[in-house]
């Protein structure tokens, strides 16, 4: 209780300041939930093509998927931010992007690569003798995939999928550094001029748990599942 | 299975909140053994500063000596020769204006000398000394834009750094002159410096004496000035007895010029 007392960086009367400003932290975190459903959709989209792209058999599709993937899996999420934010502006006034824009863009980009991996290795994981026995059926390529393949690889590609989105929301937190009113920009520009820092950032932290700990949750759930269906 | 799991949960979320608490009881601890912070400083034979690293004339980590030049080191190796009797025992750590009060709260600073606005808020949180420099806000813009004044940048972007009193001042200024302004948060004075460049902010505001660093051949400063911001060196709140130590010193070289000397060496005036 003497933490309540004091007037360090605990005390009781910084909590309730942060609860009487409750909107600003509503508002961001909406922002945060909006960043992530953007860039989810743009991740999905670009993931779900490049990782289509990298499993057919041709070498130059395969080669363009490669360097997207590799290219975005082997840079910072941050140098990315910067050079979209400061560098491109420079080239031409054309290119010049809301933060909210770029947000989306670049943590779209950075994770549609992550799940481009995903889709490439779960069509990958299905045996190769559920495509001869498909196509010894008669089945095309296209229907190959539609009623053998991808009921089969969806199964195997939904729990890292769903790390991904929680890997995902987290990284939009890197909107903070361009000045995005998102959840940690909320608790480092409140707190910075009442320096109530302790609670702005525990409270941070609390909204992404509670965005992330469901999916996270359900990521494990569904690998338990694959166990059960896969072992008899 | 599921019971587990609950019991789980609680257990881990009971050794969160046991963690918060006890950070929060070793902190009291140390306030209630103030008296001697005093005494730990003069023993320990070297003092722990923040400063600015990225502030030409007031703190600035030359790259080319690898060392704190300044106004505000300058002030830093003074008081280090007051307390240790050499100006050689600083410790000096740079700091951002997001960094400087948690690391103070921390223990990692004995005291910040980094353009710290004193304001009645953060009285509230952290010791102030008596005002060592005085200095207004400004405006930096690029020359091509044809900005004249305050109000002739209605309606236009400005860049603030984080955690900087400037966003209040200039919120203030632009309801006397009813102006409107929107606002970019970055987090140093370089970012701001590129942002301006890159034209994502139409003026880069802050004190004067801090914009005069990143003047260059595109740019100005505006001659409009406002809402004076007085700097203090900045101690825990627990450490009085510093405080005051600090104090009769900031005003004792007031009196005598010592500060005079140091800001014609920095060209502050």
């Amino acid at each position: 209780m003497f933490i309540i007392a004091n007037a360090g960086p605990f005390a009781l009367y910084r909590w309730e300041a942060l609860f009487k400003d409750w909107r600003l932290f509503a508002d961001a975190f909406l922002y945060t939930i909006l960043l992530a459903i953007g860039s989810l959709i743009v991740a999905m989209l670009l993931g779900i093509f490049f990782g289509s792209l990298s499993t057919m058999h041709n070498k130059l599709l395969n080669l363009i998927s490669r360097i997207y993937v590799e290219f975005f899996q082997n840079t910072p999420l941050l140098i990315q931010f910067i050079v979209v934010y400061y560098g491109f502006p420079l080239i031409s006034p054309m290119l010049t992007f809301s933060t909210t824009t770029i947000a989306i863009i670049c943590v779209g980009l950075y994770h549609g690569a992550y799940i481009s991996e995903v889709v490439r290795s779960g069509i990958g994981a299905v045996p190769k003798g559920q495509f001869e026995a498909a196509y010894s059926q008669g089945f095309s390529y296209g229907k190959t995939m539609r009623y053998v393949v991808l009921p089969q690889a969806w199964r195997i590609m939904l729990p890292p999928l769903t790390n991904q989105i929680v890997n995902l929301i987290k990284n939009t937190s890197t909107v903070a550094i361009i000045s995005g009113a998102d959840v940690m920009f909320t608790a480092n520009s409140w707190s910075s001029i009442n320096l109530n820092y302790i609670p702005a950032f525990a409270v941070a932290g609390f909204l992404y748990f509670i965005l992330c700990f469901p999916l996270a949750n359900f990521a494990r759930k569904l690998e338990e599942n694959n166990k059960k269906a896969y072992t008899r | 299975m599921k019971k587990t799991k609950k019991l789980l949960g609680a257990l881990s979320l009971a050794l969160l909140l046991g963690l918060i608490v006890g950070c929060g009881g070793s902190e009291d601890k140390k306030t209630t053994a103030s008296g001697t912070d005093l005494q730990k400083i003069k023993d320990a034979g070297v003092i722990k500063v923040g400063v600015k690293e990225d502030v030409p004339n007031f703190g600035y980590m030359n790259p080319d000596t690898n060392k704190n030049e300044g106004m505000e080191p300058d002030i830093a190796r003074l008081i280090a020769k007051e307390l240790t009797g050499s100006e050689d025992n600083v410790e000096f750590v740079g700091v951002t204006a997001k960094t400087r009060g948690p690391l103070l709260d921390n223990g990692e600073l004995d005291m910040v000398i980094a353009t710290f606005t004193i304001t009645d808020e953060r009285k509230e949180t952290y010791n102030f000394t008596t005002p060592y420099y005085k200095d207004e806000v400004g405006f930096l813009v690029r020359k091509d834009d044809k900005f004249t004044d305050t109000a002739s940048l209605d309606g236009k972007t400005i860049g603030v750094v984080q955690s900087a009193t400037t966003k209040e001042a200039i919120e203030k200024q632009a309801k006397e002159l009813g102006v409107t302004f929107k606002y970019q948060e970055l987090g140093s004075y370089p970012e701001l410096k590129t942002a301006l460049t890159s034209k994502r902010i139409d003026a880069f505001s802050v004190d004067k004496s801090i914009l005069t660093g990143y003047v260059d051949d595109s740019t100005e400063i505006l001659k409009d000035g406002f809402s004076p911001q007085e700097y203090g060196i900045t101690t825990k709140k627990a450490n009085t007895e510093l405080n005051e130590q600090l104090n009769k010193s900031i005003e004792k070289w007031k009196q005598d010029g010592t500060l005079d000397k140091i800001y014609k060496t920095w060209n502050l005036d």
